[in-house]
């Protein structure tokens, strides 16, 4: 079977899975009472006055099926609720624009936990029972037990309070302004990139800045991972037939290890993509929260935190939901990619 | 002529034993393990709990300031804000943490037992109704899920610990039904079978018993992550209130006192590095010993 | 002293000693093995599992692998006009040795493939290592023919291209070369040489005896059946033409019937291509098919090398004799070696047979004995027989 059958078939399946993500949201939020659940209808201040218009017009006290229904269709027009907490405002509108600072910090953190984790772990395994390896292996243990909210606070400590390199937030105070007085054109509302699009460089310097710590304390859980499982599936495809076949034709150990035993050792990593997006975006939560960065990650945990505002803790958790169900779609089709056998299944 | 040989219990004990002697990360994920057993056990003497206080989990408070003390005699690792007293919270802290643990680790178990027993052992509409069902939780990043979980049952710690028993059960689900998957095409199995076991009988006598590794391994390897877990829900207000004997609860209330001032700018690092150490050790012992389990009873990776 | 070795002889191997550093203590894996090979010829090894075969057939091409180390002796290849100590080459020269001089055959044939590459790609990687010259002579020679009946942007282009295959003729590591084969639009110029490469591989398929080449070239091992495996794997050693095959029980995992055919092919080949081969096997049957001369290995030590029809018909060391008492024949007595193959960290002292040896003296058990040659081209090692 090729890879065009596969996507399609992997494709039709996002379908039900889809589904049945909306079934679980809407079954957690059948625990509340009507007047709770009416958050996730009203799109505006006035209409939170009249809970019982509202609890008429969506049927909220109707049989479940129905209220299914009826929340489905307000979900597909983009109506996500309120937030009655601040930033108020539309929950869709509200994660829209939240969004640009978290994909900011995770687009940086992607990489570096991918490159990284591979790096080491393959080093790792090259030079095994050597002083390297042992280096590698202990600090992974560590990184993987550390809580990464007390590894962003030790950060702050020592960067922020002790030695005053920089503070948390996404800018400088100065940077802030700047950013939001014209001429600056906030074409991405991603400081990186705007920098460079509007020419001033030092923005975007100050956003690397800034995005140093945040990405350290999101990275090292995940890294501490990749490194464990990438050295043991190198170490064990290092002892697999083809390996002794590809230096029996003459290719040295150095291209062997690239060639041949990284990309079958890579297959169990690509597995791991699925939880490594999942700790990314759980990271973001905690992260955001605390550096201060105004993302989707804090969004959440301010709406979450007592009193809760339901619509937005709801509408964050829908929204990442679908987002996941995607991204283990890619995930899939990467690792079909690249090991053939999969295809076949 | 052959030496009466040991009987093959006492061997296999004597090989786990030389094996762990082996380890120096084994020997210390089982001395930190021990540790913290030891001070939840002896934390009603460690830590007094005081007079007319039923409840030993609230920190006692000695005094309204909002401001932290720094460690003192009566206070040994300082107080937190609102003047709780953070020597207390530690200790009595791991008790939480364990409770945590092993009822989460269990809750998981059991549904997970039951779910993938099922699936596995019968298969067909069974095993895909359930399997479907796990993939839902499993759309989720886990912590997110529990979050929604707990944001609608109202924050507390039995809501962390009851989401976390939601969000975790598929993994265990899933492992013990590929292990049963496996176990069943054994030959012993279809003997059992032919013996005229019953269906119970097969599952638990035959299955099960040789299922048990995985998921030991899994459960002890788990348990830091659900530490972790819990101590970051507490972290972001989702879990028992301030005062609280819990390490993530404790951290909380350490965030806005991170930068005391120009002069002393790391003042009030009692309250958050005592708390901190005290997760970070925790987890880190069972990390090394779900580590140490793993490499001791797999049998494929032994005797290398 | 520089070692020599006759002209008409391809390699030989002098007392080669290789041991391995468990966990569990040093196991004299190879104690002491030499064996001569002369061109053009097939010499089986034979042995029971754990004699040390495969681990000589790995030696000759210094592939041991870690924790067995390569003690002392000599492994002469012949090179024209002198002799090669393959024990006492550096990498790079190993490295050019393989794949292209000597090439190994194993015996998991699927196991020998990378499950994430195609057949093509990985008996391309081999004439890419060993023949790149000549792919790209022929790339060029497609491109001379090409460039006249070009339009003008065309020509451009494959004027382009043929300064590339030049450079890659004479600098095919050049930093230029590889900036180049990494950027996305313009590395399309690597398509003219997969396709010669996979024209080449379509070519060894079809020599392989490998119905429908074409469709096969793009499969991946696990959709190969074994037979077709090993054939692959064949091609992939063959590709270069080297002088000598080191068949590795290579149809040890394979059907019978499927075996038969891969022996038969083997033999085809044999005539064709004029290769020695060392075939290491425990299949005294397979032997008597394609071996010109043989030796029997036990327990780390060779103890008879003779000619095929000598070793069948006198046998002279009591290993051997009870070797082919042991093949069971209808209507006679099934016979089997006493006790068992030693455990090669701590060997018998002596003659490491004697324990098993029906003829055993009083010296066997004290002192190794010495290679004998009782008649021409017929070496035992046994008390019984005197230089």
């Amino acid at each position: 079977m090729g890879m065009r059958a596969y996507i399609i078939r992997r494709l039709l399946l996002l379908i039900p899975t889809i589904i049945g993500v909306t079934l679980l949201i809407f079954s957690v939020v059948q625990v509340l009472s009507p007047e709770q659940r009416a958050a996730l209808y009203i799109t505006s201040e006035q209409q939170a006055d009249d809970i019982e218009a509202i609890i008429e017009k969506y049927h909220l006290r109707d049989p479940v099926y129905i209220q299914y229904f009826v929340w489905i269709t307000q979900v597909l027009q983009g109506n996500l609720g309120y937030n009655v907490k601040s930033p108020s405002g539309r929950v869709l509108q509200n994660i829209i624009n939240r969004a640009p600072a978290t994909i900011e910090l995770t687009i940086i953190a992607a990489p570096v936990i991918i490159l990284s984790g591979i790096a080491l772990g393959v080093t790792s395994a090259v030079h095994r029972d050597k002083l390297i390896d042992h280096v590698t292996r202990v600090t992974s243990i560590i990184g993987w037990s550390f809580p990464s909210f007390w590894l962003g606070i030790l950060l702050l400590a020592i960067f922020y309070a002790a030695l005053g390199w920089v503070g948390p937030g996404r800018l400088n105070p100065d940077a802030s302004v700047f950013i939001i007085t014209p001429p600056f054109t906030r074409y991405t509302k991603l400081n990186t990139i705007d920098g460079l699009l509007n020419g001033q460089l030092w923005i975007t310097v100050d956003a690397l800045k800034h995005l140093i710590l945040p990405v350290a304390s999101l990275t090292v859980q995940s890294i501490a991972l990749i490194v464990r499982v990438m050295r043991s599936s190198m170490l064990e495809a290092l002892t697999k037939g083809y390996i002794v076949s590809a230096r029996a034709k003459g290719l040295g150990q150095k291209e062997v290890i690239n060639k041949h035993a990284r990309r079958n050792a890579l297959i169990p990593v690509v597995t791991l993509a699925g939880m490594l997006s999942a700790g990314l975006l759980t990271g973001v939560v905690i992260t955001e929260t605390i550096f201060s960065i105004p993302g989707l990650g804090s969004y959440a945990a301010h709406m979450a935190l007592p009193p809760p505002d339901i619509a937005g803790v709801l509408g964050f958790t829908l929204f990442t939901g679908v987002l996941f169900v995607i991204v283990n779609l890619i995930v899939d089709v990467a690792y079909a990619y690249i090991d053939p056998r999969i295809r076949l299944g | 002529m052959k030496a009466k040989s040991e009987s093959p219990t006492i061997k296999e004990l004597k090989f786990v034993i030389t094996r762990i002697k082996k380890s120096p990360l084994s020997i210390a994920g089982i001395a930190i393990i021990g540790f913290f057993v030891a001070i939840a056990l002896l934390a009603p003497i460690l830590a007094r709990v005081p007079e007319g206080q039923d409840n030993p989990y609230r920190l006692p408070r000695s005094g309204w300031f909002s401001e932290p003390q720094p460690p003192s005699p009566e206070h040994l690792f300082g107080t937190a804000q609102w003047q709780y007293d953070i020597y207390y919270g530690c200790i009595w802290g791991t008790r939480t943490a364990f409770r945590i643990g092993i009822i989460v680790v269990a809750g998981n178990l059991i549904i997970g037992l039951l779910v993938g027993t099922l699936g596995g052992y019968y298969g067909g509409i069974i095993d895909e109704l359930l399997m479907r069902g796990t993939d839902i939780v499993w759309a989720f990043p886990g912590l997110l899920l529990a979050m929604a979980f707990v944001t609608v049952m109202g924050p507390s710690l039995d809501s962390i610990v009851l989401a976390l028993i939601l969000v975790g059960w598929p993994s265990y689900a899933r492992v013990i039904r590929s292990e049963i998957f496996r176990v069943k095409q054994e030959d012993y199995v279809e003997a059992a079978k032919a013996v005229g076991c019953s269906d119970f009988r097969v599952i638990t006598k035959h299955i099960l018993i040789n299922a048990i590794y995985p998921i030991v391994i899994m459960a002890s390897l788990d348990t830091g992550a659900i530490v972790l877990s819990a101590a970051a829900l507490s972290f972001l207000g989702l879990g028992p209130p301030p005062g609280y004997a819990d390490w993530g609860q404790m951290i909380s209330l350490s965030r806005g006192f991170i930068y005391k001032n120009a002069q002393d700018p790391l003042g009030y690092w009692f309250t958050w590095t005592y708390p901190g150490v005290f997760i970070f050790t925790f987890v880190l012992g069972w990390n090394l010993l779900g580590d140490a389990f793993r490499d001791i009873l797999d049998p494929t990776l032994r005797r290398r | 002293m520089e070692k020599t070795i006759e002209s008409g002889d391809l390699l030989d191997v002098k007392d080669l000693y290789v041991n391995f550093y468990t966990y569990a203590g040093v196991v004299e894996a190879i104690d002491g093995v030499s064996l001569l090979l002369k061109q053009g010829e097939t010499l089986g090894l034979v042995g029971e599992t754990g004699c040390g075969k495969s681990v000589t057939s790995l030696s000759i091409i210094v592939l041991v692998p870690p924790p067995g180390t390569i003690e002392k002796g000599d492994i002469l290849l012949n090179a024209g006009d002198k002799a090669i100590n393959l024990l006492k080459q550096n990498d790079r020269t190993l490295m050019n040795i393989r794949g292209k001089d000597i090439s190994m055959v194993f015996q998991d044939p699927r196991g020998a493939l990378n499950p994430v590459y195609t057949v093509t790609q990985q008996v391309g990687e081999a004439l890419l290592l060993h023949r790149r010259e000549e792919m790209c002579k022929r790339v060029l020679q497609n491109l001379e023919r090409d460039i006249p009946e070009a339009n003008t942007l065309k020509r451009f282009i494959y004027n382009c291209e043929k300064k590339i295959y030049e450079k890659m003729m004479n600098k095919p590591k050049s930093p230029s070369l590889r900036t180049l084969s990494k950027i996305p639009i313009i590395n399309r110029y690597q398509g003219r040489l997969r396709n010669e490469i996979r024209k080449e591989v379509v070519e060894l398929l079809r020599i392989m005896k490998i119905a429908d080449p074409e469709r096969v070239v793009d499969m991946y091992p696990h959709e190969l059946s074994g037979g077709m495996a090993q054939r692959v794997v064949i091609a992939m050693a063959l590709s270069c033409n080297p002088r000598l095959l080191l068949a590795d029980e290579p149809t040890t995992n394979l059907d019978v019937t499927i075996q038969a055919q891969i022996l038969l092919l083997i033999r085809e080949l044999k005539e064709k291509m004029k290769s020695s081969i060392l075939y290491v096997t425990h299949d005294l049957g397979v032997v008597a098919e394609i071996c010109d001369r043989v030796a029997v290995m036990y327990a780390g030590n060779v103890v008879e090398v003779a000619d095929t029809f000598t070793i069948f018909k006198k046998p002279s060391h009591p290993y051997t004799q009870d070797l082919l008492a042991a093949i069971p024949r209808p209507g006679k007595e099934f016979k089997s070696i006493r006790g068992e193959v030693p455990a090669l960290i701590s060997p018998p002292k002596g003659c490491r047979y004697h324990p098993r040896c029906s003829k055993a003296m009083p010296t066997c058990a004290l002192v190794k004995p010495q290679v004998a040659e009782i008649e021409k081209g017929h070496l035992v090692m046994c008390h019984l027989y005197k230089r």
